[in-house]
């Protein structure tokens, strides 16, 4: 960036605009812990800065990465070329909450919890659950389609998106979708943009969809002696037409790691958890519960526990919740994937998982929404260790091979950003490439928008 | 601080960000580097040789409270603030200690003598310059808008302090030796005083820690080793010489400074490193003690329904938060005021004085603790009671300024009042 575009921005921005090392060091991460300094960050307070942002960027051809709260796990929010990091943490104000409509209006920058919060106060729930909603922005989960816990039954940030307001690569300010439960008035340039990571887009106001709060939920934890008849069990379930809005799995290297500290006492021969959660009426969710447990003791396990009230929940998340603090524990450094598999064939992918890991030596952390089939498969290295490196990649391609075999996709919910680049073509063949690159072309001509994002230079997509 | 430690410490954080829903100073600051992931990974980037402006990252790391929430809250357990102190303290080297602090830090906290003829000058100073506020925990000063005051207030300072107010051969000797701080001794010595006669009540013989130093805390977290090395070397020589069965603090940011600081801060090597830790581990808090020897139980029965639920408990960070100890104060001010005690709306939530963060950054700092006191008061709370020097400083400020009706006290004023019905 020259210093004719330094001054201009400092013309919109003022005191806003940071040129310092410090600030820029502090907006050169995301969760994933990889680094590259921008050479500038501002924090827009309205649509209209974010709109001359842009335009200036076209004239004097810097790059623009937008921002939220930077809890991305594939890189999304990093500036890899450099250029303006654009915060929208301050655009924080949710606009309305509309009670008659069940609609909510919020800025880009609304803390996930806020909005969640601010809806359970007025009887309504907007769903999407990602681990991060103490502090993701609902820019940044539109940005990657968040997904979280709940979205076997409620489904991800797309599902709760009617409309938006967003600022184009080319500076453009574009209204999209609708306020109302229905539309189909053209393109649908709303879904277009949600997962798009900043590269077609900047939002500036969302229009979301919420539904009403459910009365009340329970809560089952069962063990299984094994992954697959845990798995088997988790399969079962759907089978069975139960919904629950939550279904998670923990294989015994995520048990092992919280085994000690769980705060509840983990069966010996435990191999394999579920944490299952029914939600709705009082009537339907006590029936449901006794199907889930009926469910769970067909499929083998050994022990089942259920907690209908408050604290009894709680309690029995802490197993699931302890896990991602404690792999460190296992290794340092996280390689951290979330493939996803048609949810009949979750068996098979996890039996395939605990083979990688014995035939690489490697040690795999498997937890994750076995409700979606979503597994979130945790290669835990020491990061010293070359060899133990190469073989984390290969597994990582093994395992990318394997979920598209299934019939399954390489990223459920943190997106591509630049972690998983490298493997977009495997899954979307060189004409899905080619047509969201002629998109991008569309949408920012000039290569403006978050660069270096979801294709690679050159596509590597064998090794 | 050698690179490769500052390294290691900070290694451990994973960048989440959970950090940002806790921090005190984030929704004030709204930007990153306000925050324990931003603060660290300037330390982690200084370390590995991508340092800017020193002075700049002083800056960045001068602005926090040292509040400890994001360290409570770090599913890596990251020690932040270990990191931010010890940046701060390879900076202040780097760059130099300001001339005040100099004088403040290495001459007057460590020693007895110079506190005692500071207090007496900036008494008499207060009594000729300034312009009287009364309010509702006592006499405050207000400083003049034209000096940078910022409506600032200051409390009356005594002419005597509490040790200085016991008799010569009063509170020499006793297997616990009451620990009560600069403030509490010099400031308010009433709460000195409420300390002292309510741990006799425990049958043990008490002595006061007369001639102490200041705890360090102060000079520590503003960079300044030297002068806490001194603070420390010469508050454990004492100690560990009088060989006590327990040392009581009525301060919790002294405690705090006692049971963990100083041992992060003080060299393995250091001739005193043994008997650091084991004066470390005989320092406890008030309530504790009042808990542990019975005092409580022994307490006349408050009256009933005088003043029902209009007492409320401050948890201040570093003895609520880093220490744990919130359950304790809550219990001793039970046992006291019976109903007159409720939970108190936005307990938890800092005061915003964080030491010498209120002199940088007054306005800021008042920000916090004026919502602090009003959300407090709006949830029906006359009298605020709590166990911390700084959080009493920086609330009677506040409600000085505001609500000259809402009186802070120390718990052990309240006990005090309690055994003074009998």
């Amino acid at each position: 960036m020259d210093n004719q575009s330094l001054s201009a921005l400092r013309e919109i921005f003022g005191e806003r605009l940071h040129t310092s090392l410090e600030q820029r060091i502090c907006y050169s991460y995301d969760a994933t812990g990889k680094m590259f300094l921008p050479e500038a960050v501002a924090f827009p307070v309205n649509a209209e800065e974010v709109r001359r942002t842009i335009l200036l960027a076209n004239e004097h051809r810097f790059p623009v990465i937008p921002r939220g709260a930077g809890s991305g796990f594939s890189g999304g929010s990093v500036p890899v070329r450099g250029g303006l990091v654009l915060s929208l943490e301050r655009m924080d104000r949710i606009l309305s909450i509309d009670t008659e409509n069940l609609v909510a209006v919020v800025e880009p920058g609304v803390v996930t919890e806020t909005l969640k919060e601010e809806a359970k106060k007025r009887g309504l729930f907007y769903p999407p659950d990602p681990a991060s909603l103490k502090f993701c922005t609902i820019g940044g989960n539109i940005a990657e389609c968040s997904g979280g816990m709940c979205a076997v039954k409620y489904g991800v940030t797309r599902d709760y998106v009617m409309g938006l307001e967003a600022v184009l690569g080319t500076g453009e300010l574009v209204r999209t979708g609708v306020y109302t439960v229905k539309g189909v008035v053209g393109y649908d340039l709303t879904r277009l943009l949600v997962g798009s990571e900043g590269t077609l887009g900047i939002v500036t106001k969302a229009v979301l969809k919420l539904i009403p709060f459910p009365e009340t939920a329970a809560t089952i934890l069962a063990f299984f002696r094994s992954n697959h008849d845990g798995s088997s069990a988790a399969a079962g379930i759907i089978r069975e037409r139960i919904t629950p809005c939550a279904l998670e799995l923990m294989d015994r290297t995520a048990i092992d790691c919280v085994r000690e500290n769980a705060g509840l006492t983990v069966p010996e021969e435990a191999g394999c958890a579920l944490l299952i959660e029914v939600d709705g009426a009082k009537e339907s969710v006590a029936a449901e519960a006794d199907r889930v447990e009926q469910a769970c003791r067909r499929y083998g396990a050994i022990e089942v526990g259920r907690a209908a009230d408050d604290p009894g929940r709680e309690r029995l998340w802490t197993l699931r919740r302890s896990i991602s603090p404690a792999l460190r524990k296992v290794n340092p450094v996280k390689i951290n994937e979330d493939i996803v598999v048609p949810r009949s064939r979750l068996p098979e992918m996890m039996s395939f998982l605990a083979d990688v890991a014995s035939r690489r030596n490697l040690k795999i952390v498997n937890f994750g929404h076995a409700g979606d089939g979503n597994v979130h498969v945790n290669l835990m290295i020491s990061g010293t260790d070359e060899d133990e490196r190469r073989r984390a990649d290969e597994a990582v391609y093994e395992i990318f091979a394997k979920t598209l075999a299934l019939g399954g996709t390489i990223s459920g919910e943190h997106g591509i950003g630049i972690s998983k680049a490298p493997f977009l073509e495997m899954e979307v063949g060189p004409l899905g490439v080619s047509v969201m690159k002629r998109l991008k072309g569309c949408f920012d001509p000039n290569g403006i928008l978050n660069p270096g994002k979801i294709f690679m230079e050159e596509q590597v997509a064998q090794r | 601080m050698s690179r490769e430690e500052l390294a290691a410490l900070t290694a451990a954080c994973a960048k989440c960000g959970t950090c940002r829903t806790v921090c005190t100073l984030y929704p004030e600051r709204k930007a990153e580097i306000s925050v324990a992931r931003g603060k660290v990974t300037l330390v982690e980037a200084a370390a590995s040789g991508l340092d800017g402006d020193a002075e700049a990252l002083q800056e960045a790391l001068s602005d926090c409270l040292l509040c400890g929430r994001c360290e409570r809250a770090c599913p890596n357990q990251v020690l932040v603030e270990e990191i931010i102190m010890k940046g701060r303290a390879d900076l202040a080297e780097e760059l130099g200690i300001p001339a005040w602090k100099q004088v403040v830090f290495g001459k007057v906290m460590p020693s007895a003598a110079a506190k005692n003829a500071a207090r007496r000058v900036a008494a008499a100073a207060q009594k000729l310059f300034l312009r009287k506020v009364p309010a509702g925990s006592g006499l405050h000063y207000r400083f003049p808008e034209k000096f940078g005051g910022e409506g600032r207030t200051v409390p009356a300072l005594p002419g005597t302090s509490f040790s200085g107010s016991l008799s010569p051969g009063e509170a020499v000797r006793g297997e616990v030796i009451l620990f009560v701080g600069c403030v509490f001794d010099h400031v308010f010595p009433q709460v000195g005083r409420a300390a002292y006669e309510t741990l006799r009540l425990s049958g043990k013989g008490i002595s006061v820690s007369r001639d102490a130093a200041c705890c360090g805390l102060p000079a520590l977290v503003s960079g300044d080793r030297a002068s806490a090395l001194r603070c420390v070397e010469e508050n454990v020589r004492r100690l560990s010489a009088a060989s006590p069965e327990r040392i009581v603090f009525p301060c919790g940011s002294c405690l705090l400074m006692f049971r963990r600081n100083m041992l992060a801060f003080l060299p393995k090597d250091h001739p005193f490193y043994g008997h650091a830790t084991r004066v470390a581990d005989l320092c406890q808090d008030y309530a504790s003690f009042l808990l542990e020897t019975g005092v409580v139980s022994r307490l006349p029965d408050p009256p009933k329904g005088e003043k029902t639920g209009q007492i409320g408990y401050h948890d201040p960070c570093h003895l609520s938060g880093t220490l744990g100890k919130g359950r304790e104060g809550r219990e001793v001010l039970r046992r006291s005021v019976g109903d007159s005690f409720a939970e108190m709306r936005g307990a938890d939530l800092c005061c915003g004085y964080g030491g010498t963060f209120n002199i940088r950054d007054y306005p800021t700092s008042s920000r916090i603790g004026q919502n602090k006191v009003s959300v407090a008061a709006e949830g029906g709370t006359a009298v605020i009671a709590t166990a911390c020097s700084g959080c009493i400083l920086q609330m009677r400020d506040m409600a000085a300024r505001t609500d000259p009706s809402l009186r802070i006290v120390h718990l052990a004023e309240l006990v005090f009042q309690a055994i003074s019905r009998r």
